[in-house]
């Protein structure tokens, strides 16, 4: 019988430390495709270590198990990781001079096209594909004749990470606190950008401050990170109630 | 050590068509130059660039003697339609040009005229004493070339030990402007000297514009003395392109003589292991009104080592003088080293000059943002070397030249 695919992300008593620092102190999460977890916690609790330890960025310290589609991520680089299909959601998107934006994204994905066997494409089928994917979203696209992030507003950056998610397509998508200093229209853009991607075989993780982005992305999970370990699972009446309570209850 | 770089007097007496005042001026010169010898670290404006150390090193031998060269054929450039000079180790050796009206172009051969002013540095004696090539050109009035002229500097293979002493003069008349690329093709297998001098005269409401780019790597270590006088209303601009040289040093003075008169350096190096390349700019405010832009970016690979100099001087007479410096290196190894060293003269009470510099090396968390979208780290700092030169790219306006200027800056990115 064939195996069927049941995991996207398995994490194993994940510990993660920088400059000697612990950050992450054991911390265990399954992600199934078709699922969308949300992390919730105070500041300085790991959220965005997790983020970076899963896109694969330097100078973590990092045991237990990591793995994505049942293949161990420890030796993989980050370009191999996001060219197998994880995608990050910068919290502070990169500011990069002279670099148009519609440039690097072609590059980008490019670079995830061949990397999967697949054909390049070529100028006029990729910004077909922008045009098309800006629209849905309600971005005006001329931001992309930009140079990359230089200058957008805070909420440009976010919608552009979005914009990104939706044209490299990716399986499994962190959105590390994207909804932070967006105004209601921006965080409905990142909502739907979510939404309509959403599908059996893609997997989301949602790192947030706010149960407010909650009340346009349904989560099947709600994880409170704390300290660098998971203390509770719940579904999205967790967030919810956390809203009301806050974390210290928790403790 | 090395001995025998003299230069027998006699080199002087070959020359042909001589005059006595230019003979004189010539023995001056050489005399100049014999007490000087080439110039070293001492010197402060050879600080960062020992020329004699760089000499001592690489040469045993120099060879002085003026020759005649010939060539069978030089590829032109198809990536755009243009005028051309060809330039034959630095000889004037054809012209070509047919976009333009004829009548209102002078070419020849190198200017004779003997009213420099002087300047101390070595090699410039040396030019001077020994110069029996290159180029004058001049555009009559009201006139605007249609097209580009490209200077083909093409070098030939037979150069060892040599040493080409070259002389050009431009002068632009009122109303008039020019477009010019300076593109050097280096077939030489082995190591020479190139030192010229050049003059750049622009005249009332003049505009001219150069970019200075290699074809290839070269064996080659240039030394180029610029003059360039900009009066009422003139703009001047030099983009600097010449990387691929193991050394070259440009040294370049601006006089903003007449209100209104505006001067712009911008380079984009980008050196390869061992390349040395120094440029020194000094921007002579003696007007009121006028403006200067500096920017000057280096990328550093292993072993290279890039110089800024830069000073500008503000006459007290020079008011509302506004002038703008910057410098920006990055570095990709350890062992890379850029030197910066800005400077600012002012007898002006109203003026508003600016100076900065900066070098570090690729920043970590872009080439992660990066490859967090699936490029490779070699990419990735591609990537960021492009983007940290576009802006000295994008103030090429032709597109059919930026695009040939960028393919030309890509292949020295990727020989890295």
């Amino acid at each position: 019988m064939k195996e069927v695919l049941v995991k996207m992300l398995e994490i194993k008593n994940l510990k993660a430390s920088i400059n000697e620092k612990m950050i992450l102190k054991g911390l265990n999460l399954n992600i199934k495709p078709g699922e969308l977890h949300a992390i919730m916690g105070p500041n300085g609790s790991g959220k965005s270590t997790l983020a970076n330890v899963l896109s694969g960025k330097k100078g973590y310290e990092i045991s237990g198990e990591l793995k994505f589609k049942g293949k161990n991520l420890h030796k993989i680089d980050v370009d191999e990781r996001a060219q197998k299909g994880i995608f990050l959601a910068f919290q502070y998107p990169l500011e990069i001079p002279g670099v148009n934006t519609n440039n690097f994204l072609k590059t980008s994905l490019n670079s995830i096209r061949k990397a999967n066997g697949k054909k390049e494409l070529d100028s006029i089928s990729f910004l077909k594909l922008v045009k098309e994917k800006s629209k849905e979203l309600g971005i005006d696209e001329k931001i992309l004749s930009r140079q990359l992030n230089v200058g957008f507003s805070g909420g440009e950056k976010k919608k552009n990470e979005i914009l990104q998610m939706k044209i490299l397509d990716p399986k499994f998508s962190i959105l590390d606190e994207t909804d932070s200093g967006l105004d209601i229209d921006a965080l409905k853009i990142i909502a739907k950008g979510v939404n309509s991607s959403r599908n059996s075989e893609k997997a989301f993780l949602v790192i947030t401050h706010y149960q407010r982005l909650l009340d346009y992305i349904k989560p099947d999970f709600v994880h409170v990170l704390s300290d660098g370990k998971i203390i509770k699972t719940g579904c999205s009446e967790l967030a919810e109630e956390l809203e009301k309570t806050g974390y210290k209850q928790l403790n | 050590m090395i001995q025998d770089f003299q230069i027998n007097s006699k080199e002087i007496d070959k020359i042909k068509e001589i005059n006595t005042a230019e003979k004189k001026f010539r023995i001056k010169n050489l005399e100049l130059f014999k007490h000087s010898g080439f110039p070293n670290k001492k010197l402060e404006d050879w600080k960062f660039s020992d020329f004699k150390n760089i000499i001592d090193n690489n040469f045993t031998k120099l060879d002085y003697k003026n020759e005649s060269y010939n060539i069978k054929k030089i590829d032109l450039l198809k990536n755009f339609e243009h005028n051309y000079i060809i330039l034959l180790n630095g000889n004037l050796h054809s012209n070509n040009f047919k976009y333009e009206d004829k009548n209102k172009i002078k070419i020849n051969s190198y200017d004779k005229s003997l009213n420099y002013q002087k300047i101390n540095n070595p090699l410039v004696f040396l030019n001077h004493a020994l110069a029996v090539s290159g180029y004058s050109l001049e555009v009559e009035e009201n006139y605007k070339f249609k097209k580009v002229l490209v200077v083909y500097n093409f070098f030939t293979k037979n150069l060892k030990n040599k040493v080409l002493n070259n002389k050009n003069k431009i002068k632009i008349n009122k109303n008039s402007e020019l477009h010019i690329i300076e593109y050097t093709i280096n077939e030489s297998d082995f190591k020479f000297i190139n030192n010229s001098y050049e003059n750049i005269i622009l005249e009332k409401n003049s505009k001219f514009r150069s970019i200075y780019i290699q074809k290839n790597r070269s064996n080659g270590f240039f030394h180029k003395y610029l003059k360039n006088t900009i009066s009422f209303n003139s703009e001047y601009s030099n983009l600097i392109f010449s990387s691929g040289l193991k050394f070259n040093k440009l040294d370049i003075e601006c006089d903003l003589i007449g209100e209104n008169s505006k001067c712009n350096i911008l380079s984009g190096l980008f050196l390869n292991k061992n390349e040395h390349q120094e440029i020194k700019t000094r921007i002579n405010h003696l007007f009121r009104n006028c403006s200067s832009y500096q920017k000057v970016k280096n990328i550093l690979t292993t072993g290279s080592k890039g110089i800024f100099q830069g000073k500008i001087f503000v006459k007290d007479i020079a008011q509302k003088t506004d002038a703008y410096q910057l410098s920006k290196a990055l570095l990709l190894h350890d062992d890379a080293e850029f030197n910066s060293k800005p400077e600012l003269e002012i007898y002006a009470d109203n003026v508003k000059c600016s100076h900065g510099s900066t070098s570090g090396s690729l920043d970590e968390d872009s080439i992660h943002y990066l490859m967090a979208r699936g490029l490779s780290r070699e990419d990735s700092s591609k990537l960021l070397i492009k983007g940290f030169l576009n802006d000295v790219i994008e103030f090429i306006k032709s597109p059919s030249i930026r695009k040939f200027v960028e393919s030309k800056l890509e292949e020295q990115i990727n020989g890295y």
